[in-house]
């Protein structure tokens, strides 16, 4: 006992020892800060990786089953389509798998012709039965594929997917040897090119789906890392849910020998304050989204990683036809006319939004969409008397759902508002779900108001319109007018542009006179950009074909000036 | 005469002071605690009255052009209506002030309702465990380990899940999820208790047993109880303010502490307001209450009091 006593450690060296800690601690903290000065983006730019923010956790990595834009961004690196996107314009268009296309004089037979040295990541030659075989699957109806319509251009392809066909090979594609693919449409299509590079035209590795499960099963292993087989650009190598979704150079790609970066980090933030300092911090060469309180300060600072871009979308609520008090025309016109757009594209979205008159977005191809909705309370008054409601007060209480984002809280709060203040709706309820919870619950309708964007697929007024006719799979309002089904029938068969689109115009006109949606605004992009990532043009549908994105360090650049 | 000295004598002896009084002259003299159970107090006053008066705005009123205001200015709106902002206005022109007011209100209830719940379960658990003892007081306690093995978070997000959107069931669910300390405290207490002769004298007056429990153990295990009460209320309205934080606590538009503290830590950079407000209240009323329940154990625990 008494010996371990005068064993202790003397007095004064535990003080020096306290002493010491703080100084070793701060020495420790300096040592470290100055090890990790290169940041995430810094290593990454230099081995050529692209790390991106991508907004919500991908729901699939199947192209047909996903249909929101941050799952296709994630396809677009892994698969290549028959047709692929141009870096700098979305009226162009790259051979992807098809070395080159033709098409009849109507437009309305088209001929791929398939190059021969492209391969699946396994080493498989990719072939015009791989095209068939995942139309058969995209269109199969027990696949309830969420983006089907998108195939609809095919002949018969509607009715093999709704069941009144039950053979697939009335369906109008066929192959012509291994290396010839024919599409016949059910009318002229002369934008075919660009309908084909859309994600659901995607091919997929038959074998590989049919190892792990049916044909038609949509979730199952084939999707994890490993087993994942595509033709792109890039192979799946990692996916862990809410952290990552690791894409890297596929060595059997075709073209290989011009993809430019070595791999791509796909990083799911659905907060969009959190993604922006993620940027901040180095952690990503790309945001999604800019939170619009942080749009105004870097546009102060005049700061080049910002971008704002104009891009092809509508942002909108759906109202579900079926279920009271939605089902009311009156009270869905009530509810339109007194939400303030341009309020809300100035001081809530405040990216330089455009407040949405229609539904279609105005573009430079020729097509002028009808401007009905503006807000006035009058008239959103006069409709909600209609609609058989002495006040607002009498409306019962109904819900209108978001995605998690707090900018579209921000807007949904801001609309509940404008309904207490100028229709005197009290009760509204707002809901947030989880983005992979929200899809499916707008997919089975059962909602009241749910808040939507629809972004282009293709650069034709025909993807904003052609999701309303009765049934669309993307419809998911329960809407179905007859006359509108015709005239976007008779739309598919008019070669002439002009007519074309005057007719898409009156369609337009039915569904903003009925509004199953509520259009809020039209989108632009904002977003903030790495320095070092070259090649990133502004696209319309902002679709970028990342093999020609290269990653330089300025840094680099400036020593080698002197 | 005789009879009268003898009254007052025994009101001399009988005006010994209660145990209530006795810790009330403790307590009075921890200033701490003190300065801390008046700010509790017109803490809640302030959150459950005020919005009753016209002059504090509705907290939902939304004017999109005066957003961002600073603290103590005064704006008019497009439509002509002059706004008086304390505490500055949010990204949407909300009123700062009126919603941590209204947000506290929230905070509040939820604190009291769920501790309620967890000191009605809790009490009655362990004094029964306490006083039966044996066998049944062993499985009792076991499952009450069992259950603190369980993750409490994750059966809080179960249960938001669950219950979706309704607020007061989830926190009736938290104070039963929140018991459990509570119920080992009084189980200590009263098996303590139970062999002393107060019982047994009641025993052999032959009272019936949840009389004793209720009537006799329960009111002397108090002190502890109140103590930990007292430290429940600012953990449950710490777990609110987390829940909120996650985006699983109240729905938008409605506030509460934790959700006005998310969305101003979100947009600190440009409104540094909306998040230092909300949070300085916050942080003050848990101090408070956790100083009110360290006086109160200083001042109901005579072994531990300092004089």
């Amino acid at each position: 006992m008494i010996r371990q006593r005068k064993d202790r450690t003397p007095q004064g060296y535990l003080q020096h020892l306290t002493r010491l800690g703080p100084i070793l601690g701060f020495a420790l903290l300096v040592i470290a800060s100055g090890c990790s000065r290169e940041s995430k983006v810094e290593i990454a730019t230099r081995e050529k990786i692209l790390i991106m923010g991508n907004g919500a956790e991908p729901k699939a990595l199947d192209p047909h089953i996903v249909s929101s834009v941050g799952d296709s961004n994630i396809l677009r690196a892994l698969f290549e389509g028959l047709v692929a996107y141009h870096p700098t314009n979305d009226m162009l268009h790259e051979p992807g798998v098809a070395e080159r296309w033709e098409a009849n004089e109507d437009f309305s037979e088209w001929t791929f012709y398939l190059r021969k040295n492209a391969k699946w990541s396994n080493g498989d030659p990719v072939t015009a039965h791989d095209f068939i075989y995942s139309y058969n699957r995209i269109l199969h109806p027990e696949m309830a594929a969420p983006y089907s319509s998108m195939l609809y251009f095919l002949k018969n392809a509607e009715e093999f997917n709704k069941g009144e066909i039950k053979d697939f090979s009335k369906v109008g594609v066929k192959a012509e040897g291994d290396f010839t693919l024919i599409c016949k449409l059910k009318g002229p299509t002369p934008y075919f090119p660009d309908v084909v590079k859309h994600t659901t035209w995607l091919p997929v590795h038959g074998p590989t789906i049919e190892k792990f499960g049916n044909i038609t099963d949509p979730y199952t292993e084939w999707q994890k890392p490993g087993n994942h087989v595509s033709n792109g650009a890039f192979i799946l190598t990692a996916w862990r849910i809410n952290a990552y979704v690791k894409v890297r150079r596929n060595p059997n790609y075709w073209d290989g020998a011009n993809v430019k970066p070595n791999g791509i980090d796909f990083k799911p933030i659905d907060n969009v304050f959190t993604e922006e300092k993620a940027f901040r911090n180095g952690l990503l060469h790309y945001t999604y989204v800019l939170p619009e309180n942080l749009i105004a300060k870097y546009k102060e600072a005049s700061d080049p990683r910002l971008r704002t871009e104009t891009y092809a979308g509508s942002y909108f609520y759906r109202c579900n036809v079926d279920q009271a008090p939605t089902d009311n025309v009156s009270f869905r016109r009530a509810l339109a006319y007194a939400i303030d757009q341009e309020t809300i594209v100035e001081f809530v979205t405040r990216g330089g939004q455009q407040p949405a008159y229609g539904f279609t977005p105005p573009s430079k191809a020729g097509y002028d969409p009808p401007k009905i909705i503006a807000f006035d309370p009058e008239k959103a008054r006069l409709h909600l008397k209609e609609a058989g409601y002495e006040s607002g007060s009498d409306v019962p209480e109904f819900t209108v759902i978001i995605n998690t984002s707090e900018a579209h809280k921000s807007i949904a709060v801001a609309i509940q508002d404008m309904w207490k203040k100028h229709l005197g709706i009290e009760k509204v309820k707002i809901e947030n779900q989880e983005w992979k919870v929200f899809q499916q619950t707008v997919h089975d309708t059962n909602y009241e108001v749910s808040r939507a964007g629809w972004i282009g697929d293709y650069v034709d007024p025909n993807t904003f319109l052609s999701m309303w006719v009765s049934g669309d799979s993307n419809n998911n309002t329960g809407w179905s007018n007859a006359e509108f089904d015709r005239l976007m029938e008779e739309s598919g068969l008019i070669s002439d542009p002009a007519q074309r689109y005057a007719t898409l115009k009156e369609a337009e006109r039915i569904l903003l006179n009925d509004l199953p949606i509520l259009p809020i605004y039209w989108y632009t992009r904002t977003y903030l950009i790495h320095p070092d990532v070259k090649n990133w043009h502004p696209l319309l549908l902002d679709n970028h074909p990342y093999k020609y994105i290269d990653l330089v360090s300025e840094e680099d650049k400036e020593e080698v000036r002197p | 005469m005789i009879s009268g000295i003898h009254q007052r004598e025994s009101e001399a002896i009988e005006k010994g002071s209660s145990l209530g009084r006795d810790s009330w002259l403790r307590l009075r003299k921890n200033r701490l605690a003190m300065t801390s159970l008046w700010f509790f107090v017109t803490v809640v006053v302030i959150c459950f009255l005020l919005p009753i008066f016209s002059f504090v705005p509705d907290p939902n009123v939304t004017f999109p052009e005066l957003q961002s205001a600073p603290a103590f200015s005064t704006a008019t709106s497009v439509d002509g209506i002059e706004v008086y902002y304390l505490f500055g206005s949010d990204h949407l022109g909300r009123d700062i002030f009126s919603r941590i007011l209204y947000g506290g209100r929230v905070s509040l209830a939820v604190g009291f309702l769920a501790t309620a719940v967890s000191l009605t379960i809790g009490v009655a658990y362990g004094a029964l465990s306490g006083y039966i003892g044996g066998k049944v007081d062993a499985a009792m306690m076991r499952i009450v380990d069992i259950l603190y093995a369980l993750p409490f978070m994750i059966i809080v997000i179960i249960l938001t899940t669950y219950f979706g959107n309704n607020l007061w069931l989830l926190f009736v669910c938290i104070g039963a999820v929140e018991w459990l300390t509570m119920a080992r405290i009084v189980r200590g207490q009263v098996i303590s208790l139970k062999n002393q002769e107060f019982v047994e004298a009641a025993r052999s007056l032959g009272l019936s047993q949840w009389r004793i429990i209720f009537r006799h153990l329960i009111p002397n295990t108090i002190g502890p109880v109140i103590v930990y009460t007292t430290l429940t209320v600012p953990a449950v309205m710490r777990l609110e303010a987390i829940l909120s934080f996650l985006g699983l606590g109240v729905q938008p538009p409605d506030a509460s502490w934790g959700s006005l503290i998310k969305e101003g830590a979100d947009r600190m950079a440009s409104d540094p307001g909306l998040l230092v407000y909300p949070a300085i209240i916050f942080a003050l009323t848990l101090f408070s209450l956790n100083f009110l329940g360290d006086g109160l154990r200083d001042a109901l625990d005579p072994k531990s009091s300092k004089d």
